[in-house]
């Protein structure tokens, strides 16, 4: 049986004053897994990722990542479990006043490696998403899909145990979201369990991995939608 | 590299005024210690002189062989227990004093200057003045026997007292530029509370935000104190300088030279490094909440 590093029971949200938005979710992720999170717009994805994310404390539930209880552990416990995780947040949230190399390398600086490797490696990386023509831009001057690729290689370049991605490939073309997919399968091969919450049904279409989908306020796991 | 700046903290609102009030800081706190040094030093040798001293005053009046009486109170101070030795204040020296206080156009011919008489103290045994005066007093009326002690005391209390408020004020300033230090540190970490939040989604540890912030500020606090402590030293000569020339009785040694030069040095890494510590405190302390 796989490893666990991530369990969720009975979680349940509901914003201030507003409705809410899931109940009851219960499911696990094991170590190298790939799933889709899919569900109609406003179905609570990118609140179930930033709950795993542990951007946003469910208000029901229990949650377990890495065999912590997240709800229980101490607060400095926290950045050392973000730092097992990589994030494609929907709004890319990369950093203004830092060149893409930088916001790329920037994981890898926080996690105190050299200055030197993480600004290679990070070239490397933007170079593989197809920038490697602006790895000194700043953000404002790319484009929605140039950041997009930005964010996913900050996301994926200290090789993470859990990878989420929102809307991962919502800003780029067909192409680029299969490239895209690509790298994210070859992580996935070096052990990372992936989540993409995703609307895009050519990606859901091509990709064996089973999706998790969120159904009036509970989620369903649907099997494969294709083998290899 | 852990020491790269990954928030724009250089360009902040806060870091356009927060040198500029800690130079002004510094510049002040400086002097007010500085001054503080000076007083303790003077006071140290000046109470020292005191409490070792006693004058002895011998009227000249017409008439009277002030020649004699002098040999005569000199011979008995130097037997008195507990003196070390008695001299006459020469008239050169007088003549020095008395220009300094009434001014050079002073013809002190036209006065009738006392004779003095400067008496040392051995400081081992404790003299009688009382018995002292008494015999003065017996060779004759008009010698007065002065010990500085009797009103030294109330002056030291007065000059204590002015230490330690300069000491307070010192302390104040201080305290005052680590508290604008850590308002503008918590205006910055509002200002960058979106940056924040994504160094923290992607692992960074309270430490290492805290690091980028007292990076900051230490380099600010360097270069802010040295221009502050700069030019306190510029305005500590120049109020030496004109001390000297007005010729007052300042007396401004070269080990203070050397005493107030270590603290303009030092003032800047001691700010620096005391702002750096507030600066990581508060950040810490904001991002644990």
């Amino acid at each position: 049986m796989s490893e666990v590093i991530a369990q969720l029971t009975a979680v349940g949200h509901q914003y201030e004053e507003g409705p809410e938005i899931f109940k009851g979710v219960t499911f696990n992720i094991e170590k190298g897994s790939f799933h889709f999170l899919t569900g109609p717009s406003g179905s609570g994805k990118s609140s179930l990722l930033k709950i795993l994310y542990m951007g946003l404390k469910p208000t029901w539930g229990n949650i377990r990542l890495f065999g912590e209880d997240t709800l229980k552990m101490k607060s400095s416990l926290l950045p050392i479990l973000r730092q097992k995780m990589g994030v494609v947040f929907q709004e890319f949230k990369l950093l203004d006043h830092l060149k893409a190399v930088d916001n790329v390398s920037l994981p890898l600086r926080v996690r105190g490696i050299d200055a030197k490797l993480s600004y290679n490696q990070a070239r490397e990386l933007l170079a593989w998403v197809g920038l490697g023509d602006c790895f000194e831009a700043y953000p404002h001057s790319l484009s929605g899909g140039q950041k997009q690729r930005v964010a996913i290689a900050r996301a994926v370049i200290t090789r993470p145990q859990l990878l989420l991605a929102d809307e991962p490939t919502g800003n780029v073309d067909d192409d680029m979201g299969i490239k895209l997919l690509h790298l994210f399968e070859e992580l996935n091969k070096m052990g990372t369990a992936i989540i993409i919450a995703t609307h895009n049904p050519r990606l859901l279409e091509r990709s064996p991995y089973p999706q998790l989908t969120i159904r009036e306020g509970t989620i369903v796991k649907l099997p494969r939608s294709r083998m290899l | 590299m852990n020491n790269r700046h990954d928030l724009p903290l250089k360009n902040d609102i806060a870091a356009r005024f927060v040198p500029k009030i800690v130079a002004l800081m510094v510049y002040l706190g400086t002097l007010c210690f500085v001054f503080t040094l000076f007083m303790i030093q003077s006071t140290h040798s000046w109470e020292s002189q005191l409490t070792t001293h006693l004058s002895v005053e011998i009227p000249t009046l017409p008439g009277t062989g002030s020649g004699a009486l002098q040999s005569k109170v000199i011979q008995l101070l130097n037997r008195t227990p507990g003196v070390q030795h008695a001299t006459a204040v020469s008239q050169k020296e007088m003549t020095t004093l008395f220009h300094s206080l009434l001014g050079e156009e002073v013809n002190l011919e036209l006065l009738s200057l006392p004779i003095v008489i400067d008496v040392s103290l051995n400081g081992k045994e404790k003299i009688d003045t009382q018995s002292l005066e008494m015999y003065l007093k017996n060779i004759s009326p008009q010698i007065q026997l002065i010990d500085h002690r009797n009103w030294q005391a109330q002056v030291l209390g007065l000059i204590h007292t002015s230490v330690l408020i300069a000491l307070m004020l010192t302390v104040l300033i201080l305290f005052a530029t680590l508290a604008t230090t850590t308002f503008a540190t918590r205006t910055s970490l509002l200002i960058h509370r979106q940056i924040i939040e994504v160094l923290s989604l992607i692992g960074a540890t309270h430490s290492y935000i805290a690091r980028q912030f007292q990076m900051n500020a230490l380099r600010q606090g360097l270069i802010a104190s040295a221009i502050g402590s700069f030019f306190a030293c510029l305005t500590f000569l120049g109020i030496v300088t004109l001390l000297e020339r007005a010729g007052l009785p300042f007396v401004v040694t070269s080990s203070f030279y050397s005493q107030a030069l270590c603290v303009f040095i030092l003032a800047p890494f001691f700010t620096a490094f005391l702002m750096m510590l507030a600066v990581r405190f508060s950040v810490l302390r904001t991002l644990s909440r």
